[in-house]
């Protein structure tokens, strides 16, 4: 008796067990979705605005190679605008040393060879756009213009040698259009020589003028 | 006196300028690279057409025109809700724009992203930020400091070929009281946490390296010898575009000599990325 009735019960929990599930599993199945959402999904792109943080240039101007009289310069300049206070720049710049009074009063051999006089150097300098401005001519124009600091390392190659140079100086950038500057600079190349025998420091000052344009 | 002559003075004096060159030459390539990447093949040959250009409509209360790309430069026009301009282009943090009566200005891009695109979307600009930084493609800088007991000056450029690792490319110019250095390596950088501030770095390179001994010391030849390179450093970022460099390295220089040399090297610099 005992035996029959736990079979019953047992059925019956099984039975009800089992109807459940499927009737479970149905009612998953029926699930309908009743709004299609219509959203695409946004790609978020990053709009194509032209930039215009480089800026790439040539210089000519006058420098003063101690010791050696002196002598026009050129070269080229690229800088990179991190933001509107700072910038990096590149420098590369050429001249030729003249002879150094010794060589013209005693009226000797020259104590260098002409490529030793040859005058080149790089450095990379970080740039500070300190004075920001506006100028103005007569009623109609205005241009923006910015009084700037720079100092930086680099190499200079001269007397059969390249000495690790020191750069220091400033300019100022008149930006004629938007993407054309006008730049006048003042720069210190300062380096050790040890070519006359002791070591010296000398100061290499130059001063000069070029257009730079924005990319 | 005559005229002093060194051996090699002359492959001395032509390899300076080729290394200028050289150096100025990976910046632009650097730099040409990354314009097209960024900017695009048709950015340059769609230059002057006016028919693809990019307008937003403020969506704001208004914004403000200035006279230059500048936080000091004058407000001189203001732009209202609902009124449409042309996006012309980018200078550092400053957008410059143009409205339909031919007003052009420079807006701030914390002001551009109040706008909608032509989609009625709000206007993504690229700002230096955290997150651009974290997902930085190209990496360029300087560094200062100490080889073996000599200065050193180092401009590299670096790739970021996962957000893990980067191939970098340096050129190095060392002056020593005996002699001075040019050297060209190429790095792998391993950096395991890319999303810190502070984060530290693994490298492993290799390169070759001309030694040149000063004009003024008794006549020695120059050599070149391969390096390989070993070292650990820290960028630590310090917000906009910039980023800090500390870094180590322990050179060993393969010469033609029984011994190899071992250097020690110590530099910082600043750099910046793209």
């Amino acid at each position: 008796m005992e035996n029959r009735l736990k079979h019953l019960l047992l059925g019956g929990v099984l039975a009800v067990g089992l109807a459940y599930i499927p009737a479970g599993q149905t009612a998953d199945e029926t699930v309908v979705q009743v709004i299609e959402p219509e959203l695409e999904r946004r790609e978020i792109k990053t709009a194509k605005i032209d930039k215009e943080n480089f800026e790439i240039g040539g210089f000519v101007g006058i420098i003063a190679i101690e010791d050696f009289d002196s002598s026009s310069v050129y070269g080229a300049r690229l800088a990179y605008h991190l933001t509107e206070d700072f910038f990096v720049e590149a420098t590369y710049g050429q001249a030729t040393g003249d002879l150094t009074s010794f060589e013209q009063l005693s009226g000797g051999s020259p104590l260098f060879s002409d490529e030793d006089r040859d005058f080149t150097y790089y450095d990379l300098s970080v740039g500070w756009n300190i004075f920001p401005g506006e100028i103005f001519i007569a009623n109609r124009f205005a241009f923006n213009s910015s009084f700037y600091l720079v100092a930086g390392a680099g190499s200079t190659e001269f007397a059969g040698d390249d000495w690790f140079t020191i750069t220091a100086g400033a300019g100022y950038r008149l930006l004629l259009t938007d993407w054309v500057a006008l730049h006048l600079d003042v720069r210190d190349n300062i380096f050790d020589r040890d070519s006359f025998g002791e070591d010296e420091q000398t100061h290499n000052l130059q001063f000069n003028t070029g257009f730079t344009f924005f990319f | 006196m005559a005229p002093r002559q060194q051996p090699g003075s002359q492959q001395r004096h032509q390899s300076g300028r080729s290394l200028a060159l050289v150096l100025g030459m990976g910046m632009a390539l650097c730099l040409c690279a990354f314009t097209a990447h960024a900017a695009g093949p048709m950015a340059i040959l769609s230059w002057g057409d006016k028919g693809e250009a990019l307008r937003a409509t403020v969506n704001e209360a208004f914004i403000n025109f200035r006279t230059g790309p500048g936080r000091g430069y004058p407000i001189f026009y203001i732009a209202e809700r609902g009124e449409v301009v042309e996006v012309l282009k980018q200078r550092t943090d400053w957008i410059k724009v143009r409205n339909v009566k031919d007003i052009e200005g420079w807006v701030h891009v914390d002001e551009m992203v109040l706008t909608n695109d032509q989609n009625d979307q709000p206007l993504t600009v690229d700002r230096a930020n955290r997150e651009s930084y974290s997902n930085r493609k190209w990496e360029m800088g300087t560094l200062l400091g100490d080889f073996g007991g000599s200065s050193t000056i180092t401009a590299y450029g670096g790739y970021h070929l996962t957000r893990n690792v980067s191939l970098e490319g340096a050129l190095s110019e060392t002056f020593g009281d005996f002699s001075n250095g040019r050297a060209a390596t190429l790095s792998i950088v391993h950096q395991p946490f890319p999303t810190w501030r502070v984060s530290p770095f693994l490298t492993i390179g290799g390169g070759v390296r001309e030694t040149n001994p000063r004009s003024t010391l008794v006549t020695v030849e120059d050599r070149v010898d391969d390096t390989l390179n070993a070292g650990a450093g820290i960028r630590a970022y310090l917000g906009r575009r910039f980023i800090v460099r500390l870094q180590y390295k322990n050179y060993t220089v393969l010469t033609d000599r029984d011994d190899d040399e071992e250097v020690n090297e110590w530099k910082i610099g600043l750099s910046t990325f793209f």
